[in-house]
């Protein structure tokens, strides 16, 4: 009971400051002899968000979920902006049906529009934590996502205005994002089907992005 | 034992690849936006209420003056520079960028309390120009720049002898709330939006951070340039946008709930109110609503031109015969 009050008040914690990026996993619906985890998401994350992933579930002692994401947001230029992912989920922690888990990412993203072009490379780290059921799961994560070197490549359009403009690697990081929020999923069959959702805010908690808030709806098929 | 290779080769190619490149700052001046007056003294300036202020002037100083009045208020006056067109006929033609945009100084964003801190600038710069109380004073102002020249002679009614105004959003809040609206809608899944709003994770910076700010604010803006409401022809010609004096004007506006035209009815000469056909936020009916304010009042619509009609070849040659005229009447 102290662990599920515990639990209960760290996702609305989570919840009320911001909101997380992380691959969802139920750790109780995923059997050992389940390897490939297929994905399918769309939502609200800095733009309107298309994705799919890839989660690889390793025979270990500690579970452990190699994952690699990619998505592309709206709009009628197609992969002119994207948001690559690798990495791991690591389940660290299982007390009852309470789990605390770790998700480490790589990130390499794209934007373009008529003036630049930048390419980014960052990571993410995620804490979560909360409740897995055999049939669904609620839990509450706090994560950073950091743009750690950005290349910069301007076009005419900046260029005719600003010759002088320096294109190259620019660091230290060019930004960062606080994020957490909650997420819950139901599974069935070998399929979890999830909604999370939260706020996002900027590295120095005072200023936040132009969409500040996240939604996703996701998919997963689990496979042998 | 391939996988550790594998994951090893992972983690250190970046590190080779970042090691081989000399990095620069985002934040050295000149890296992505240009240095300003304060930094760069070969560029043109005026020293305003202890600002550095980016000034040029075209034509003779001895002429009636007219005073352009960039929009924004995070834009500058670059996009204005056909007006200096206007210096062939008769007038001494003064640009500037206000204070904290452009390639003016830049002011920490608690140094602004209100818009009186842009009252006393223009003051200030007409005060820098003015040969004699007898030389006349007319102001040109698009857009915000408008806005400053409605709220200016709502402040000193008697202070300017004529005043163009070119689509100011509004001279109340409200009406300014609601242009801004209708003007930045914009699709949810088109790439216009997007790109505002996607960059979000690849730059952000702390209230002061003034060089990521504005560079950020103007890839913001650029996507204006392919928002079809405001109906422009192409991209405006820029130098800086000043991200801290556009967020805290807006806040202080909206704040205030302000309304400039309560002492309106004192300017009892007449205005000229530009507005463009290709601006669907605006038509007509808005020009209408927000000149009401001013007691003689004549409006124009900018034929084949949007928003930024003085700066497009079209709009710019459509609209100059009718300013020229205006001014000359008064002249």
């Amino acid at each position: 009971m102290k662990h599920k009050i515990v639990i209960i008040i760290t996702v609305l914690l989570c919840t009320f400051c911001n909101y997380c990026h992380a691959q969802s996993i139920n750790w109780a619906g995923l059997k050992e002899e389940d390897r490939h985890l297929l994905n399918l998401n769309v939502g609200i994350d800095y733009g309107v968000i298309y994705g799919i992933g890839y989660g690889y579930h390793l025979k270990s002692k500690l579970p452990v979920v190699l994952n690699a994401e990619f998505s592309i947001p709206s709009g009628n230029k197609f992969f002119d902006d994207f948001k690559t992912k690798i990495g791991a989920h690591v389940k660290l922690l299982e007390v009852s049906n309470i789990a605390v888990s770790l998700n480490v990412n790589g990130v390499f993203r794209r934007y373009e529009n008529t003036l630049v072009r930048l390419s980014n490379f960052g990571a993410t780290a995620n804490v979560i934590i909360g409740y897995y059921g055999p049939k669904w799961y609620v839990n509450g994560e706090f994560g950073f996502d950091k743009a750690i070197v950005t290349h910069f490549k301007h076009k005419d359009a900046y260029k005719s205005n600003f010759p002088e403009v320096k294109d190259g690697w620019y660091e230290p990081s060019t930004g960062g994002n606080v994020q957490c929020g909650m997420q819950v999923g139901y599974s069935f069959n070998n399929s979890d089907v999830y909604l999370k959702g939260g706020k996002t805010i900027a590295q120095d908690f005072k200023t936040s992005p132009t969409i500040p808030v996240y939604i996703q709806l996701g998919y997963n098929l689990k496979l042998k | 034992m391939y996988r550790n290779k594998l994951l090893s080769f992972i983690v250190l190619l970046p590190i080779f690849v970042f090691s081989c490149k000399k990095e620069m700052s985002i934040d050295a001046p000149g890296n992505l936006v240009p240095k300003t007056a304060d930094q760069n003294s070969s560029l043109p300036s005026i020293v305003i209420n202890g600002a550095k202020l980016h000034a040029e002037t075209f034509g003779d100083p001895n002429d009636p003056i007219i005073f352009i009045l960039h929009g924004g208020p995070a834009a500058d006056y670059r996009y204005l520079l056909n007006c200096k067109e206007l210096a062939e006929n008769g007038y001494f033609v003064v640009f500037y960028d206000q204070r904290g945009t452009g390639l003016s100084q830049r002011f920490p964003r608690s140094y602004y309390t209100g818009i009186q801190t842009s009252f006393d600038d223009l003051n200030g710069v007409i005060a820098h120009y003015r040969k004699s109380a007898a030389q006349k004073i007319f102001l040109l102002g698009h857009s915000w720049g408008a806005m400053l020249v409605g709220a200016y002679i709502n402040q000193y009614p008697n202070a300017v002898n004529g005043a163009v105004l070119a689509e100011p959003g509004g001279l109340k809040w409200k009406d300014v709330d609601d242009y801004v609206k209708r003007s930045r809608k914009m699709d949810i899944t088109g790439e216009a939006l997007n790109n505002a709003t996607y960059m979000d994770q690849f730059l952000t910076g702390k209230e002061d951070e003034h060089t990521i700010l504005d560079y950020k604010y103007k890839l913001l803006a650029s996507t204006g340039d392919e928002n079809e409401n405001v109906g422009n022809e192409g991209s405006l010609p820029f130098w800086r946008s000043g991200f801290v004096l556009q967020d805290v004007y807006f806040d202080i506006i909206k704040k205030e709930n302000s309304d400039w035209t309560t002492h309106l009815n004192q300017f009892k000469t007449k205005i000229l109110f530009v507005y463009s056909e290709r601006n669907k936020a605006y038509g007509l009916t808005h020009a209408e609503k927000v000149s009401s304010a001013f007691p003689n009042v004549q409006l124009f619509e900018t034929k084949g031109a949007g928003h930024d009609m003085l700066s497009f070849s079209t709009g710019w040659n459509n609209s100059r015969p009718i300013i020229l005229n205006y001014f000359n009447a008064l002249k």
